[in-house]
């Protein structure tokens, strides 16, 4: 019968492996963003207040969001890389929605008198941030996307979303620790943006390259 | 036999470390799982090239078992994504007959609508799940589907498009 002489194949092919680990997920994404974060520190230069040790108020919570969100996500991530009927992590839902609050924040705010203001939406500085999270992002995601490859993930489509929203959060949060903008505004156009446009990326280009 | 998942999960971790003897027990217990698993899933004649082929993912995809968890819920994970698979496959050799009147169901609605299947059916309207089961599970074409359902062709064709949509959101939903 085909079948018995499929799992002679199978048996004859065996080869000790290594179980897949999350902390290996893990420590590529970490790496990844942490020479995003030095390739920002020697080119850009870090916020005055950071190297300082005293950050504004604002810099800190959105640096913790964007961490918050890049965690959460990428708990998700490494943990679909060992399928199992049953088991989910739905953490990252609830820091996308404390995420969300900026991007609220702002809309609400901009629906009052004083509007959305246009020194943030024409700010010289948005385009970097934009251009800077996304490449970054690009980087920790393709890290990331390797280190899926030995797992056996299946649902692709949202790893891709997560994917991107992972990277997305630590390359904007690389980016972040040179950001001289302490806009809420700011934050909810071009950080959101560059976020929402990776987490875009990832589900365009991860499921291609993870599907097995 | 049959193998409980306390003995699968102790054969696995040994055939992650090479063990020829354990690894061999493991596959002959897991195809019989998946002969089972797939019965009534799809249509007969594919069961048995589905069996091979979840078997060879399980070979590929080994290393992503952990062996401190239970094995059978990442066997039915393996089972399951390759199932879906199959059923992509099909709907795509499938699509040239619905194409006309199923413009707007994206595939990946399509593909979506299919986890689950069997239990999601239970969720729609009797004559969407009557006629979704016999074209997309039992192989059916469009006209038979019509004869064995009693409903004219074009209204097989919207509701399965509109069953498929029902059951993406549904998935979605999970």
């Amino acid at each position: 019968m085909t079948m018995t002489i499929d799992i002679e194949t199978l048996v004859a092919d065996l080869q000790p492996v290594r179980p897949v680990s999350p902390r290996g997920g893990v420590l590529i994404a970490l790496v990844a963003a942490a020479v995003v974060v030095a390739v920002v520190a020697a080119t850009l230069g870090l916020r005055p207040d950071f190297v300082a040790g005293d950050p504004h108020p604002v810099v800190m919570m959105r640096e913790g969001m964007l961490l918050l969100l890049g965690f959460a996500s990428l708990a998700a991530v490494v943990a679909s890389a060992r399928p199992g009927v049953g088991q989910s992590s739905t953490g990252w839902r609830w820091a996308l929605a404390a995420a969300s609050l900026f991007p609220l924040t702002s809309i609400a705010l901009s629906m009052t008198s004083t509007g959305f203001p246009m020194d943030v939406l024409f700010s010289v500085d948005g385009p970097w941030c934009f251009g800077v999270s996304i490449g970054g992002g690009l980087l920790i995601g393709a890290g990331l996307t390797l280190w899926l490859r030995s797992g056996a993930p299946t649902a692709i489509n949202r790893i891709g979303w997560l994917v991107g929203l992972t990277s997305g959060s630590f390359g904007a949060f690389a980016y972040g620790l040179h950001c001289s903008s302490i806009s809420v505004f700011y934050v909810g156009l071009w950080y959101t943006g560059a976020i929402m446009l990776c987490a875009l990326l990832g589900r365009l280009i991860v499921p291609r390259l993870i599907r097995w | 036999m049959k193998a409980d998942d306390a003995s699968l999960q102790r054969l696995m971790a040994l055939a992650q470390q090479g063990d020829a003897v354990a690894y061999r027990t493991v596959l002959v217990a897991c195809q019989r799982w998946l002969l089972r698993y797939f019965s009534g899933r799809i249509v007969p004649a594919q069961v048995d090239d589905l069996v091979q082929e979840t078997l060879a993912s399980l070979h590929s995809k080994r290393a992503s078992y952990d062996p401190s968890r239970p094995f059978l819920p990442w066997l039915a994970a393996i089972a399951r994504y390759r199932w879906v698979d199959q059923l992509r496959r099909t709907y795509r050799q499938q699509e040239d007959e619905l194409h006309e009147d199923v413009v707007g169901a994206d595939e990946e609605e399509s593909i979506a609508a299919r986890i689950s299947l069997d239990r999601l059916l239970g969720f729609l309207p009797e004559r969407q799940a009557h006629v979704i089961r016999l074209v997309k599970i039992d192989g059916h074409s469009i006209t038979e589907a019509a004869l064995r359902s009693g409903q004219s062709e074009p209204l097989v064709k919207v509701n399965i498009h509109r069953g498929l949509k029902k059951l993406a959101a549904l998935i979605e939903s999970e």
